[in-house]
C-alpha cells in the first residue's frame, strides 16, 4: 500500500476521481430536482438559485415542492431545515479535524460539506492537514460543479434516464461501501445496525426527522457499549 | 412580484441556515478542547449517520416496506467488496451486478 509518497496534486486528483464516482449515480437526482422546479410553477432561475445558495439536494427538493404545493413559506422552510439538520452531525464530526486547518478553510469548507463530501472525507481525517484540505476541496468542487450543471440541465431536459435503468440504487451502494470501510470494531457494527433499524421504524415521521433520532440512538448505544466495557 | 421577492428572501435565509448547520460546530469548537465523552461520541457519528442515510435512500415514507431481497444482497456485496478492495469502482460494479441480476431472477 505504501508505494511512492503521494503529492498534494495526487490528493487533488484522487479527490476529483472519488467524487466523480459518487456524482454518476446522483445524475437522476439532479435531473429530478430540475423537474421539481418546473412542476412547482416557480420561475426556473428562482428554483435553480437554491442550488448555489443552499447546495443541499434533499432540502432543496423539499422547499421547492412545498412552495409549489402552496404550503406557507414558513412551513416549507421549517420542513427543509429539518431535512437538512443531519448536517449538524457532519459539522460536529468534522470539528476536531478542522481545528488543524487554517481559519479561511474553517469558514469556506462547511459550504461544501454535503453527504458525499462528508462520507469521503471522514475516511481521510487522519491525513496531514494540507493533504486533507486539498482532497476535501477537490472532491467538494467536483461535486459542486456537477450539481450546478446537472440541476440546470434538469430544468430543460427533464428525466432523460430511461425508467428501466435503475441506477439510483448506486448511491446507497456507494455509501454502504464507505460505511463498511469507516467501521472498525464490533461496536460500530452495532451502532450502524441500530441506526438502520431505527430509521426504518421511524420512517413515517415528518421531514425525515426519524433519521436524526436514529443517529442519536446509534451514538447512544455506542457509548453505552463502551461504558459497560469500562465499568 | 412581491411573492417572488418573498420566496427569494426565504431561499437566502435557507442558504444561511444550510451553511450555518454545516459550519456551527466547526467554527464554535475551533479552539476548544473536546471533553472525553464528546470525543467518544464523535467516533460513532459517522457510522450512525451513514447507516441511517443508506436506509433513508432505500425506503420511501408511506411505502411502509423494508428493502427488497435484491437491495439487501446488493448492500451486503457492497460492504464486502469495499472491505476487501477499498475500491469504489469495484464496489459499484459488483453490487449493481448482484442487484440487477437478482432483480431479473426474482
Amino acid at each position: 500500500m505504501n508505494n511512492p509518497p503521494m503529492t498534494l496534486s495526487d490528493y487533488r486528483r484522487r479527490g476529483v476521481l472519488d467524487a466523480l464516482v459518487l456524482t454518476l449515480p446522483a445524475i437522476p437526482f439532479a435531473l429530478v430536482f430540475g423537474l421539481t422546479v418546473r412542476e412547482s410553477g416557480l420561475a426556473a432561475w428562482l428554483g435553480w438559485s437554491t442550488a448555489p445558495i443552499m447546495f443541499s439536494g434533499a432540502a432543496q427538493i423539499t422547499l421547492i415542492t412545498l412552495i409549489g404545493e402552496g404550503a406557507s413559506l414558513a412551513a416549507a422552510a421549517t420542513a427543509a431545515l429539518v431535512v437538512g439538520a443531519r448536517h449538524l452531525f457532519y459539522s460536529f464530526s468534522m470539528a476536531p479535524v478542522m481545528q488543524r486547518q487554517p481559519s479561511w478553510f474553517r469558514w469556506c469548507g462547511p459550504y461544501l460539506l454535503i453527504d458525499q463530501v462528508f462520507a469521503l472525507c471522514v475516511d481521510k481525517r487522519h491525513l496531514p492537514a494540507a493533504e486533507f484540505r486539498h482532497y476535501y476541496l477537490a472532491a467538494g468542487a467536483t461535486f459542486w460543479s456537477f450539481w450546478m450543471v446537472f440541476t440546470a440541465l434538469g430544468l430543460f431536459v427533464g428525466p432523460v434516464i430511461p425508467e428501466g435503468l435503475d441506477i439510483s440504487f448506486a448511491t446507497p451502494v456507494l455509501f454502504m461501501g464507505l460505511l463498511a470501510t469507516a467501521i472498525d470494531g464490533w461496536r460500530k457494527v452495532v451502532v450502524a445496525a441500530v441506526a438502520m433499524a431505527v430509521t426504518l421504524a421511524l420512517l413515517d415521521l415528518p421531514s425525515r426527522s426519524g433519521l436524526l433520532l436514529a443517529v442519536v440512538m446509534g451514538i447512544a448505544v455506542g457509548l453505552v457499549l463502551e461504558w459497560r466495557r469500562s465499568s | 412580484m412581491a411573492a417572488v421577492i418573498m420566496i427569494l428572501l426565504v431561499i437566502l435565509l435557507m442558504g444561511l441556515g444550510s451553511y450555518g448547520m454545516r459550519a456551527i460546530f466547526i467554527l464554535a469548537l475551533a479552539d476548544k478542547t473536546f471533553p472525553p465523552l464528546a470525543l467518544r461520541a464523535l467516533e460513532y457519528v459517522a457510522p450512525a449517520v451513514m447507516a441511517a442515510l443508506v436506509m433513508t435512500m432505500l425506503v420511501d415514507p408511506g411505502e411502509g416496506g423494508a428493502p427488497s431481497a435484491a437491495e439487501i444482497a446488493g448492500l451486503v456485496t457492497a460492504a464486502g467488496v469495499a472491505l476487501l478492495t477499498r475500491n469504489h469502482i469495484y464496489v459499484l460494479v459488483t453490487a449493481m451486478g448482484v442487484y440487477w441480476g437478482l432483480g431479473q431472477l426474482l
